[in-house]
């Protein structure tokens, strides 16, 4: 049994873990230690796909799939399993976000219409930004009718059965010849993951190639389709991100307030939880109950998302949720979908805590519902800062809340990166480009993703991006690794000064900007697919995202929608490595598929390598054979010539 | 007239050499409120915003603008 010490490098979450432990709370991590992973299952060599199995294709020891052939009992051999398994999580991951999308999109055209009260359009730029993309008359009309426009066109991504997706046309020109060339491209976001259940069903494609290129056009529209629309139209409703100052960890509970986390995914609700807790009709409830007020924290990306545009504080990441219960200050947990633990409501028995579900599409046993709809949606989220005010008189047990509490600052979209670089006067990626040929930023790493209870929570995310930053890599981030760096203290300007090598910290403390950049949510991993073709298009760094001095990485990833974001990373032209665990192990030949073989498809590939340190050298390695293929892995200094040394130059 | 500036301080460059350079001569400030950090307020109307989508994102909006992929037939 392992000492929380090793559990966590975040000392807020090691105080609670022993909380817990002393009073008698089941958390994820103990779980982890009771419930190992299945060996068949963890390398992907387990299919239930028909009724004449499950089948579990065991190789010899010893032996691999280029040696010996085992097969399932219709003849499906290891790597056409693997090959579908990894399809199938793609596919979820992929209508995870985009079904994310969808509901935003639903929402701008709601309300555009005026039937969903509470919402509008924030963000007038940004529609304006969409019109042009979905090719939508903007003249003189009323902004309303361009949003309906605008939502209507994003919702008929998701049904197209046709064509090729809006947004794919925003990737580099050269990126998209690869793709058209595989045929590759998405059609429609539905369709692609329609088609994904199908050719995975029993007896339909059985060609690990062939499942692996329908892998890659699903992963596409989701990171160039619903992610990005999700990304986008939440900008049009909530506002683009610009940088913003937040703190982070369970020390933003406040013990004398009324505390409401907001969880999961969707900010549709959450923003109406940050108007309904500032209401004053709820905050003199509040005060009737003996409460100071009403304090709104995040967990997981509805955390980053509210964040973002808010402030509101990020109370933790995604193997903090139960432990925010155990402070015994939360007095309602609302949460939406996806990466919500079932766990909830029990380990809220043994507090006071309200478990409030929201979604029609994800219920709890044991959880409130009160459900959301968007013509409806500042009554659902008062109701649910009534119920935490109910709640809190009712507080029971050790109060707890660890007095670690970080700053730090988020909010990068890519359209504000490019403004923070170049002004109004010209915005621009140039600055970086710049410094990325002159050898002071060495190049660009995206790591992102979830938190494993398989690993020291944390521990593999701050490790690799301390070892990037240290090596001159700016690191763009998302997710609950972005929460986990924050807490580490990596995304304050600072940290540049810190803990990055000089050129970095150089250009850091020129621009003003942090070494490692928070872009925001899962979803958001599409506004990383933006700065990178920015960068492709400002020149200097070779015409595809491919031949970008960058890599991308997931080391402690959990999530179904984390391998849809790596494979269209890969599919997009970044080398992309993953750590923790890697979901094909059981098939040498469709592992090596995916290492080596995708490399002459796509000119990008996967990696899997669970020690954060060799995982960054590695990045670092790919990093360093992209600038010498551009010519730019020698430092150089531009030198002002004088009259003397043009004399010397002459007289040669 | 310049005043002599007397703070200097020295710092590691890119390459590892050590520098001395002119330390910080400002009073130190407090930031302004969350708003003034906002560059959107800049752009007042829809014709600023186009305006701006065609200079900021001309990769995308602008017409005449393809950056490093210049080319006559688009892929
Ligand atoms: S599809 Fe084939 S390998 Fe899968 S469970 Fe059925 S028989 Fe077994
Ligand atoms: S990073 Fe992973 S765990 Fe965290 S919110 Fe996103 S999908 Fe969930």
């Amino acid at each position: 049994m392992a000492e929380n010490t090793d559990r966590s490098v975040c000392p807020a979450t090691v105080q609670l873990l022993g909380k817990a432990q002393q009073e008698g709370v089941s958390t994820a991590f103990f779980r982890a230690d009771q419930v190992k992973p299945c060996p068949i299952g963890a390398d992907g060599s387990c299919c239930r796909n028909c009724a004449m199995g499950p089948c579990r294709v065991l190789l010899p020891r010893g032996k691999s799939d280029l040696e010996v052939e085992v097969t399932g009992v219709c003849g499906a051999t290891t790597d056409t399993i693997s090959a579908r398994n990894f399809l199938r999580m793609i596919a979820a991951g992929a209508a995870a976000h985009s079904d994310h999308g969808r509901a935003v999109a639903e929402t701008l055209i709601a309300a555009a219409k005026g039937e969903a009260p509470g919402y509008s359009v924030k963000d007038e730029y940004k529609l304006m930004k969409l019109a042009l993309d979905f090719g939508i008359e903007v003249g003189d009309r009323p902004i309303e009718d361009i949003a309906v426009d605008v939502g209507r066109a994003a919702l008929a991504q998701f049904s197209q059965q046709e064509g090729e997706l809006a947004f794919i046309k925003k990737a580099p020109l050269k990126r998209q010849e690869i793709w058209h060339k595989l045929g590759v491209v998405p059609r429609g976001i539905d369709r692609e993951v329609v088609e994904a259940l199908h050719r995975t069903h029993m007896g339909v494609d059985q060609d690990a190639e062939s499942l692996l290129m329908h892998g890659m056009r699903v992963a596409l529209a989701d990171g160039w389709g619903g992610s990005m629309i999700g990304t986008e139209l939440q900008d049009v409703l909530f506002g683009t991100p610009q940088p913003i100052l937040g703190q982070v960890n369970p020390g933003v509970l406040k013990p004398d307030h009324v505390n409401v986390i907001v969880h999961g995914h969707e900010p549709l609700l959450s923003e109406m939880m940050v108007m309904a807790a500032e209401d004053p009709e709820m905050l003199a409830l509040a005060r009737a109950k003996g409460a100071q007020g009403i304090n709104v924290a995040g967990i997981c990306c509805t955390a980053n998302e509210i964040l973002m545009r808010h402030g509101i504080p990020i109370a933790g990441n995604f193997l903090q949720q139960e432990l925010a219960i155990v402070t015994g200050v939360v007095d309602a947990m609302v949460v939406d979908v996806q990466c919500i633990m079932q766990s909830l409501p029990k380990v809220a028995q043994c507090y006071h805590t309200r478990i409030i579900t929201t979604s029609n599409r994800a219920h709890i046993p044991g959880a409130t519902h009160i459900e959301f709809h968007e013509h409806d949606a500042l009554n659902a989220a008062r109701a649910i800062v009534r119920a935490a005010i109910e709640a809190f008189p009712h507080r029971t047990g050790r109060v707890e809340v660890p007095a670690h509490q970080v700053d730090f600052v988020a909010g990068f979209s890519h359209e504000t990166i490019d403004y923070l670089l170049g002004g109004m006067f010209r915005a621009s990626y140039r600055p970086l480009n710049d410094n990325i040929i002159n050898g002071r930023i060495r190049g660009v790493a995206g790591v992102v993703g979830c938190n494993n209870p398989r690993v020291e929570h944390d521990a593999v995310h701050v490790a690799m991006v301390k070892e990037l930053i240290k090596n001159d890599v700016l690191v763009l981030q998302t997710g609950c690794s972005a929460i986990a760096c924050a807490k580490a203290g990596l995304l304050t300007p600072e940290a540049a000064g810190q803990h990055a090598g000089g050129g970095l910290a150089e250009v850091c403390e020129t621009v003003g900007l942090p070494p490692v950049i928070h872009m925001g949510s899962c979803v958001d991993n599409s506004r990383i697919l933006m700065a990178a073709t920015a960068m492709v298009k400002e020149g200097g760094l070779g015409d595809d995202i491919s031949d970008l001095p960058a890599a991308g990485a997931a080391p402690e990833w959990m999530s179904e929608k984390a391998i849809s974001i790596g494979q269209y990373f890969v599919a997009s032209g970044v080398f992309t490595v993953f750590g923790v665990t890697w979901p094909t192990t059981g098939s040498e030949k469709f592992t090596r598929m995916l290492f080596e073989g995708l490399e002459e498809k796509v000119k990008a590939r996967w990696a899997y390598e669970p020690d954060p340190i060799k995982a960054a050298r590695c990045m670092i390695e790919h990093i360093d054979a992209r600038r010498k293929a551009l010519g730019i892995d020698k430092a150089r200094e531009r030198v002002l010539y004088d009259m003397a040394m043009r004399r010397e130059l002459e007289a040669l | 007239m310049c005043e002599k500036v007397e703070v200097k301080e020295e710092k590691t460059r890119f390459d590892g050499v050590k520098v001395e350079v002119l330390g910080p001569t400002y009073e130190p400030g407090k930031p302004a409120g969350q708003e003034e950090g906002s560059w959107r307020r800049k752009l007042h109307d829809r014709e600023e915003m186009l305006k701006y989508l065609k200079t900021g994102e001309r990769y995308w909006y602008s017409g005449d603008w393809y950056g490093s992929e210049r080319r006559k037939n688009p892929a």
